[in-house]
């Protein structure tokens, strides 16, 4: 069944590909302003040089924020679909929303690949493949591991309140602490602290003078964690909370170097745009196909011990 | 004074490109340059034919192409339009960021995850944003706190009593909704190669929108409230009456929008959409609305809501490097305001050479 519908997708594909003269693919992410996306556009230009030099090209289509979330991806999907391309690589977040754009995209022969989000949607829109964690697992992980490490309260700084890919983060972290017999308390700050680093660090001080038992904080984005850092600074709480957070930024691993931050949980973006981008085109243009599916990308922890060598990956931009 | 410009019927906005050519400036041209809409149309003509030229590659300017910064730009033309109401009668509403995500979500969770019939869950929805209008109007009206700040706060406590009542109801922030046949055709259908509903709301909310602002009564009040509000009580224009029945107005299509958006893309999520304030108010003044009350059209808005949709969507049009995107948009708007600015001084030095015909008040 699943072979079937791959076979008659790359027939498809074969026949657009010889009807065409290059291979274009678009790539459609989030919001560059967000740390993480631009590492994950690094991945993306640099898959984009093999397909330059192989006679296709990349647009890189990205929503302009979060706010609207699931009608802007539409609109992207429909540019891209309008603008003639061969392939579509995409994270499915909001799937109600997505789907039926990506499945009328796809009966226009498009091949579609998916990386960040939507592992589950790869059989219904028979995708190419999927580069990408899975959030609640990662989640899982990072609240084991602080509990692991004596945690006893960790609180979950949700951002963005209401965004189901940061909801079931937090909702992981509380499910994993709990089976290391820890407690979560998830606080979702307004939406307007979201990448307010003054505002999120004095917030975050009021939690920690609030309740002195948290003794953990996991935050969902580098950025975050930064804040986080400052709250903890400020009220000389090092020896007491313990830092943790979702995503990698070179202030991140420098604070795990120097023993401020416990760890961090990294998905390799890097990862997702490059193999997306590249096997996708390989795929459209040399009709390669990777095997494994899905291809998981994390969660990766880093601490103490591999410290090393993500340091020389975020000196690069690629971490 | 500006009132007067109003009074003239429309007449083909083609017409307003070839007047520029007729340099002596018969009286006839002279009237259509004098036009609000004027400048604004100029301001999205010119960013047409930048993206039109850059983006043809892409194919901007096919009809698939054409309809999504069509769709992008409706969703906010079906607000801005009464937000313009609002600023030429001298107030600001910025509390759609929040009443956008809240009818949304009040649709999703009463007709879809609770799975009451769809016209219950629109009839709800329009009553609570009715409601959320009602206070808005009423705390403008009764205390002397600048709307700017009272919006500001039921922005927040919406957004705040959203995301709680979701939890509360549904315990997750974003649900799904399958809305019947009538409803996914009269709201959330796609027509003519791609055009969503919402881009025919939005045209057919215009043309009354031009009929209330510049053929009725109400219009009359609309602008003289935010010419002088003591002289509009004067004259006998129950002013307060018409502020809450504005704000209500505001509430009600943004409302409309978020129904058209949850029914079009079968979910609703809760996150506050600040970025709506921001475009609303963009379309608004890039369509020739003056920030300080008591100047602006219809068309105008209508003008500089596409002008709005044209720069946002159309740079994905382009092999622009998208670290850039935010500088071309801010640049792009900028000079379609100043072209608007330059029409629109044009047109006033125009109007005093020609007195006679623009002194009736």
């Amino acid at each position: 069944m699943n072979i079937k519908k791959t076979l008659a997708t790359m027939a498809a594909t074969t026949f657009i590909a010889t009807g065409a003269w290059a291979q274009d693919i678009a790539v459609i992410g989030g919001s560059i302003n967000d740390g993480f996306w631009n590492i994950l556009k690094k991945g993306v230009e640099d898959a984009g040089l093999m397909v330059e030099a192989n006679g296709g090209s990349v647009n890189y289509l990205l929503v302009p924020n979060y706010d609207n979330f699931g009608p802007d991806l539409v609109t992207l999907i429909e540019q891209a679909v309008a603008q003639g391309v061969d392939g579509i690589a995409i994270p499915v977040w909001v799937p109600e929303s997505q789907m039926p754009a990506l499945l009328a995209a796809r009966e226009k022969g498009i091949v579609i690949t998916l990386y960040n989000a939507g592992a589950d949607k790869m059989e219904e829109l028979g995708a190419l493949n999927y580069f990408g964690s899975d959030e609640y697992v990662a989640g899982v992980a990072g609240g084991k591991y602080l509990a692991e490490k004596g945690a006893m309260k960790i609180l979950c700084h949700i951002q963005i309140p209401g965004a189901i890919n940061l909801e079931s983060r937090c909702q992981g972290v509380v499910d994993g602490a709990k089976e290391a017999g820890s407690e979560t308390y998830v606080v979702r700050m307004p939406a307007n602290l979201d990448q307010d680093m003054v505002g999120t660090s004095e917030a975050l001080k009021a939690e920690l003078i609030g309740d002195d038992s948290i003794d953990g904080i996991i935050t969902l984005a580098a950025w975050a964690s930064d804040a986080a850092a400052n709250a903890i600074e400020q009220l000389g709480a090092n020896d007491r909370v313990m830092l943790g957070t979702f995503d990698l930024s070179s202030s991140v691993l420098s604070r795990i170097e120097s023993g401020k931050q416990t760890m961090g949980i990294d998905q390799q973006p890097y990862y997702q745009g490059f193999l997306s981008t590249a096997t996708l085109f390989a795929h459209l243009k040399f009709g390669t196909k990777i095997v494994t599916e899905p291809v998981l990308t994390g969660p990766a922890i880093v601490d103490a011990s591999n410290i090393e060598s993500a340091l020389a990956g975020v000196a690069l931009g690629a971490r | 004074m500006n009132k007067a410009n109003q009074d003239q019927p429309p007449s083909d906005i083609e017409d307003s490109q070839t007047s520029s050519d007729s340099s002596d400036g018969s009286s006839k041209y002279a009237g259509l340059f004098r036009r609000p809409e004027t400048g604004a149309f100029m301001g999205m003509a010119l960013v047409f034919i930048v993206f039109g030229f850059f983006g043809y590659e892409k194919n901007f300017l096919s009809v698939i192409g054409s309809s999504t910064w069509v769709n992008h730009a409706s969703t906010i033309g079906i607000i801005a339009i009464p937000i313009g109401f609002l600023m030429i009668a001298g107030e600001l509403d910025i509390s759609v960021g929040a009443v956008l995500p809240a009818s949304a979500m009040t649709l999703g969770v009463t007709s879809g995850y609770y799975d009451l019939p769809i016209w219950i869950g629109i009839t709800l929805t329009l009553c609570i944003a009715a409601a959320i209008g009602w206070i808005n109007g009423m705390i403008v009206t009764r205390t002397q706190v600048p709307s700017l700040i009272v919006t500001l706060a039921t922005l927040f406590a919406v957004s705040g009593l959203t995301l709680s009542l979701a939890i509360l109801t549904t315990n997750t922030t974003q649900v799904a909704l399958n809305a019947p046949g009538w409803a996914k055709a009269l709201f959330g259908g796609r027509y003519l190669g791609g055009f969503r509903s919402s881009v025919f709301w939005w045209i057919g909310l215009t043309a009354c929108f031009i009929f209330i602002l510049h053929y009725s009564k109400w219009g009359n009040w609309i602008f003289a409230l935010g010419g002088d509000k003591e002289s509009a009580r004067n004259a006998g224009i129950p002013t307060n009456k018409l502020k809450i029945a504005l704000f209500m107005l505001v509430a009600v299509c943004t409302a409309l929008a978020g129904i058209c958006q949850a029914i079009q893309f079968n979910s609703a999520q809760s996150p506050t959409n600040f970025t709506l304030i921001f475009n609303t108010i963009i379309a608004v003044v890039v369509g020739g609305v003056l920030l300080t009350g008591g100047f602006g059209s219809v068309m105008g808005i209508f003008f500089g809501t596409l002008t709005l949709g044209i720069v946002q969507q159309g740079i994905n049009f382009t092999n622009i490097d998208r670290n850039l995107s935010s500088l071309i948009i801010g640049v792009m708007l900028l000079i379609a305001v100043l072209m608007n600015d330059t029409f629109r001084a044009l047109a006033t030095s125009w109007s005093t050479q020609k007195k006679k015909n623009g002194g009736d008040i």
